[in-house]
């Protein structure tokens, strides 16, 4: 990961990048380079903000920097250039611990392979990251029953991953996602690795969540996942290529 | 994150790998037990040999001859004490007995129709025998023609020696002599601390009429008995003052310092200069010998090491999910090592009771009262823990730098 300025230069797409209050997610200019043999540019001065309560998709072709985009909102990864401002806290200039903190608590991930942790029953993942956020161990049990009951599996507590079905996993890891209550829940492909009822049923829940208030960033490849949302970003070798609007037809 | 959860998350991973985390445990339990066994072994000897000494012989003082200025143990020289000395010495302030002895020469000992050559006869006087050594009988007294014998060389004959009995002793210009055995022994007073097992087979005689080496006294001017060997009772409440006193006669005027060549020194020890010696000796075999032992447990925390690479290597996921949401590199970390020092914990718990059990069956192998080395046992529980958490402080660190969009993507 190298650092400094971006090595081809494009033209930026800016999007009306609103100062507001409740914006809960900034992208400012940034660019992201792997050295992989030769420099590979991911993201190139990509700029983008989510305000809270909005529901965004962001969709392209596999290798166009979709993932990463989603990375470096979500505090895994660092920008190589600009900023990334996540419910005022700047990722982007976080040190490690600042980031592992600003994934514990801001974000939610919800991911494709659902990533649960195999040995710890579906209550103790949804309050993992509780454990890393400092909660007493009953707090943290009532907040994640509580949860699972919200997202339908308050019978399925004490299961261990491998005895639950695709589509419990996922909603276990939606619950696992809500624990913090975080500014921003983002989903990677989460209806991949479901059948189509299924992913439609994970689909509702979202609009659910969204519809309480939560303000999601989901990553997908497919029209109809990305239709949910309220708008959609198309992302193409590391630029913004264009903004569509899907909330009702109004701009 | 609180210690209870990673200890949590730790039991469910060693449960998920019962075998590999057992066989990683027992090569711990074998460095801790290997320990265990050997600093109780050598505890046990030496609380043995040292209780022996001081039981019996804190108020004794032995006077040896060395070559002066030489730190070399197993070159004493025989020193000669007068009678004259012998006088002297019972005038100090604290001795409560002198006891000189010299040897007897024979070419055999005959009971009844056995004969036994070349044994050892050593005259002293009746006071090396008090009630507390005599088995049976009774001490001989002076001019008596009779001999008390030690419970090896009541054994050594065929039907054992009891008192009562008859001897007869052939000197060296071929005369016999029959004596009365009057009493059998198992040990003297004032005898130099050795343990039961390095006892010899012995016959003691009164010096008079038995012994008669001579030599002028350079003191008295007058031929005199001369001993080569003097052991001294002292009050054992003045020990240190007492020893000095003799020490100053020794060094001093005495004829035993006079008969003997310039480069030699006479130097008395007290029983309890053994102890500290015979201590020290045993201490350092321990000691030695534990060393090798630490191998062992170098060989178990190597074996820990081990399992937790491999262990970072299958959970990079776990890893990679925890850090998402929200588990900071210490966290990680910390996981690792709860699991690493927890199968350190486990193998000294195991360990230590293993190590008493085969350190209790070589004592009584060997003979020996069992005795603790607490200190050793809380070490080796200690370092069993630290042992863990060393090994694992490797792979922990690993698995704490981890990246983790990487973890996300492992297989």
């Amino acid at each position: 990961m190298t650092e400094g300025e971006p090595l081809i230069a494009v033209q930026s797409v800016r999007v009306a990048v609103s100062e507001s209050a409740n914006t809960t997610v900034r992208v400012d200019g940034v660019s992201k380079q792997y050295d992989l043999g030769g420099t590979v540019t991911a993201l190139d001065d990509v700029s983008l903000d989510l305000s809270a309560g909005s529901y965004t998709a962001v969709m392209g072709p596999s290798g166009s920097g979709k993932s990463t985009l989603l990375n470096l909102i979500g505090g895994l990864d660092t920008p190589s250039s600009g900023q990334v401002v996540v419910n005022g806290q700047d990722v982007s200039a976080a040190s490690e611990a600042e980031r592992a903190d600003i994934r514990g608590t801001e974000v939610g991930f919800v991911f494709q392979t659902f990533n649960l942790m195999p040995r710890l029953s579906a209550v103790e993942n949804v309050a993992l990251p509780l454990v890393f956020d400092g909660w007493d161990r009953n707090r943290r049990r009532e907040r994640a029953v509580s949860l699972l009951s919200e997202v339908g599996l308050g019978d399925r507590t004490d299961h261990v991953p491998s005895e639950l079905s695709g589509g419990q996993r996922q909603r276990v890891a939606i619950a696992r996602a809500l624990s913090t209550d975080p500014a921003l829940i983002l989903a990677d492909e989460p209806t991949g690795n479901v059948d189509t009822d299924t992913g439609a049923q994970i689909l509702d829940l979202f609009d659910d969540l969204h519809a309480a208030g939560n303000t999601f960033l989901l990553v997908t490849h497919e029209r109809h996942v990305a239709e949910r949302a309220e708008r959609i970003v198309h992302v193409e070798d590391g630029h913004i290529q264009s903004i569509e609007d899907v909330s009702g037809g109004e701009h | 994150m609180d210690t209870g959860e990673s200890v949590r998350i730790t039991l469910r991973s060693i449960r998920a790998h019962k075998l590999r985390s057992a066989l990683t445990v027992v090569g711990v339990v074998i460095g801790i037990a290997s320990v265990i066994t050997f600093a109780t072994f050598g505890a046990s000897v030496e609380a043995e040999i040292v209780g022996d000494i001081e039981t019996s012989n804190a108020g004794n003082i032995y006077v040896f001859g060395t070559p002066s200025g030489d730190d070399d143990f197993d070159r004493t020289l025989q020193p000669v004490f007068t009678e004259h000395d012998i006088q002297q010495l019972e005038g100090i302030a604290g001795v409560e007995a002198v006891l000189p002895r010299g040897i007897v020469q024979t070419q055999s000992v005959r009971h009844g129709n056995q004969t036994l050559a070349r044994q050892q006869v050593t005259a002293t006087r009746p006071a090396s025998f008090t009630p507390g050594v005599l088995v049976e009988g009774r001490s001989f007294e002076t001019d008596e023609e009779a001999v008390v014998v030690n419970e090896r060389m009541a054994g050594s004959f065929s039907e054992n020696l009891t008192a009562g009995e008859r001897l007869t002793m052939t000197m060296p210009d071929g005369s016999e002599r029959n004596v009365t055995v009057v009493g059998v022994v198992n040990g003297t007073r004032g005898e130099v601390p050795v343990s039961e097992f390095a006892r010899q087979p012995r016959v003691y005689v009164p010096i008079d009429p038995f012994y008669e080496s001579v030599v002028e006294s350079p003191s008295a001017g007058v031929r005199q008995r001369a001993y080569p060997q003097v052991t001294l009772v002292v009050d054992p409440r003045e020990i240190p003052e007492t020893q000095s006193a003799i020490q100053t006669y020794l060094s001093g005027e005495s004829d035993a310092r006079s008969l003997s060549a310039d480069d030699t020194e006479l130097i008395a020890r007290s029983g309890n200069d053994f102890v500290e010696e015979i201590s020290d000796v045993i201490e350092r075999i321990t000691r030695f010998v534990t060393g090798i032992a630490v191998i062992a447990l170098v060989v178990g925390a190597i074996g820990i090491a081990n399992v937790m690479l491999v262990s970072v290597t299958e959970r990079t996921r776990e890893i990679g999910i925890m850090k998402a949401v929200g588990a900071r590199n210490r966290d990680v970390m910390q996981v690792f090592l709860v699991e690493a020092a927890l199968l350190g914990t486990i193998g000294s718990l195991l360990g230590v009771p293993l190590g008493l059990l085969v350190g209790y069956g070589a004592t009584r192998y060997a003979e020996v009262t069992f005795s603790l080395a607490p200190l050793w046992m809380a070490l080796a529980v200690g370092v069993g823990v630290l042992v863990g958490v060393v090994a694992g402080l490797y792979p922990a660190w690993r698995a704490a730098r981890v990246d983790p969009i990487d973890a996300l993507r492992h297989e």
